[in-house]
């Protein structure tokens, strides 16, 4: 029922994808997202779905799309020179076998970044890739948040959709990316046109929110937790009552907890004792090593360079013999430990200049959102009052996953590449109708009065740049 | 029951979006971009 469910859709997005090619980037998206062909997919296992969907979203944009405003940026020249340099790591890596295997998904989910810019020339498609993003990962948000709601959440225990603990369904990444959409829910509930705003988009929203606050409680994923602290933190830059913010929040907490599952105070409380916790030990352990490796190979160690680690530490054995607790401290040896971490895995696989692309990157999206945000926030004007939110909320989707990837190995997540390229599609295009905005101005406006002009909203020729 | 729940609600909700987006001119061509611009 799923299964012929889900090849239905697939089948039908492709069809309606031959009047309007744009779907074709909408399916690519879906298929990476939600993985459907993982879901069950008796009916055609071997079809490459996502590479069907691949070529048809880029012929359809190389045959049929006008290409109007379409704009090369400096961030997806920095994503080209990413995905140039993880070519170059893959062929010295230390371990051939495992680097080539994730280069093939590395690859893929890069050039989307750089391309998806490409085909966001309106506001309509950015919008359209925005709900398309949220709604897909809502399908694993909405399951996860009923079965925790319904008692079936725990650590490790959560099942979504798959049997599998890869991509967006590895409990830490779906706890980071659910409290990562809560910003784009809230902008969709609020300027959205697909499905304009009235009482069941907003109820909708509502629950999908809820939904993505119930994830990280379902997977017990101390990242979600810290998540939800840096979403609230950031909210509070655009709440207009701040004084009423922090108390409703308050209270929203003090009312939730006795709601909490036992089990899940229980994993928390291991966020302040580490040393107790195997999980945050190795961690530590396995930074100090990358950090020592990177001085070694400076130019990285190509993919999975972590499988070479082996470390011994000290962990505390607990033992309670009736009413005396004894703590030894044991040797334990470890080896071929994941990075646990975004940072240190770019520092271990792609060396020093992996690292410096890679937040130079994130760096570049966060300050240029924060430039649109700035430039649009006291605009009024139809048509000119979704752009700062929007470029809020990706921020904020960003910060998040910041805060979020610190924890774990999620430098390439294909959904978080897909906000990159979302991110950059906006940029492009505030800078591009800003620009257009000014011209006939300046044309008109004579000399002497230019620069109050262009003073008063647009700040004239200092554009986005 | 839960996994065919969460899957419908939000494939129903993304064949409707598709299909209004197959209605809307403005999915390729901006208004805000118009006809004004000559690239």
């Amino acid at each position: 029922m799923i299964d012929l469910g889900l090849f239905l859709f697939v089948m039908g997005l492709l069809a309606l994808g031959l009047r309007r090619p744009f779907l074709w980037v909408l399916a690519y998206l879906y298929i990476d997202i939600l993985q459907p062909q993982e879901i069950g997919w008796r009916f055609s296992a071997a079809l490459p779905l996502s590479l069907i969907a691949f070529c048809a979203a880029f012929a359809g944009w190389l045959l049929a799309d006008s290409k109007r405003g379409a704009r090369f940026g400096l961030r997806q020249g920095l994503l080209l020179v990413l995905l140039a340099y993880v070519t170059l790591t893959t062929s010295w890596a230390a371990f051939p076998e495992f680097a080539a295997l994730k280069f093939g998904w590395v690859w893929k989910a890069l050039v989307f970044a750089i391309f998806l810019p490409l085909t966001l020339t309106t506001r309509l498609r950015i919008e359209a890739v925005t709900l398309l993003m949220v709604l897909t990962a809502g399908a694993i948000v909405i399951d996860g948040g009923i079965k925790t709601a319904t008692g079936g959440g725990g650590y490790g225990v959560l099942y979504l959709f798959v049997n599998d603990n890869n991509g967006m369904y590895e409990s830490s990444t779906i706890a980071t990316v659910s409290i990562a959409i809560i910003p784009m829910i809230l902008w969709l509930a609020r300027h959205g046109t697909i499905f304009p705003p009235d009482w069941r988009v907003r109820m909708f929203a509502g629950a999908l929110i809820f939904s993505c606050l119930l994830i990280p409680v379902g997977t017990e994923a101390r990242t979600g937790l810290l998540c939800i602290g840096v979403l609230g933190l950031l909210m509070l830059r655009n709440v207009k009552r701040r004084a009423a913010y922090v108390l409703g929040a308050a209270s929203l907490v003090l009312v939730a907890l006795p709601f909490l599952p036992q089990s899940y105070f229980q994993r928390m409380d291991t966020i302040e004792e580490h040393d107790e916790d195997k999980s945050a030990s190795t961690r530590v352990a396995v930074w100090q090593w990358t950090m020592d490796y990177a001085r070694e190979h400076p130019m990285g160690g190509g993919f999975d360079a972590y499988r070479g680690n082996t470390f011994t530490y000290k962990m505390p054995v607990v033992t309670s013999t009736g009413n005396t607790t004894a703590v030894q401290y044991e040797k334990v040896t470890d080896q071929a430990r994941a990075y646990h971490s975004a940072i240190f895995e770019m520092l271990g696989e792609q060396g020093y200049p992996g690292l410096a692309l890679w937040l130079w990157i994130h760096a570049l999206g966060l300050w240029q959102m924060e430039r649109i945000r700035r430039r649009w926030k006291n605009r009024t004007a139809p048509g000119e009052t979704w752009q700062a939110p929007l470029a809020s909320a990706l921020q904020f989707a960003q910060a998040i996953y910041l805060v979020g990837s610190l924890f774990q190995g999620i430098a390439y997540q294909p959904f978080v590449l897909m906000l990159v390229g979302l991110q950059c599609g906006v940029w492009t295009y505030c800078k591009r109708t800003d620009s257009l905005k000014d011209k006939p101005r300046r044309g008109r406006v004579p000399a002497a009065g230019r620069a109050k002009a262009g003073g008063a909203v647009t700040a004239g020729a200092r554009a986005l740049r | 029951m839960i996994d065919l729940f969460a899957l419908a609600l939000t494939h129903g909700l993304l064949v409707v979006a598709a299909l209004r987006l197959l209605k809307r001119d403005d999915l390729d061509k901006d208004p805000e971009l118009g006809p004004r611009s000559s690239e």
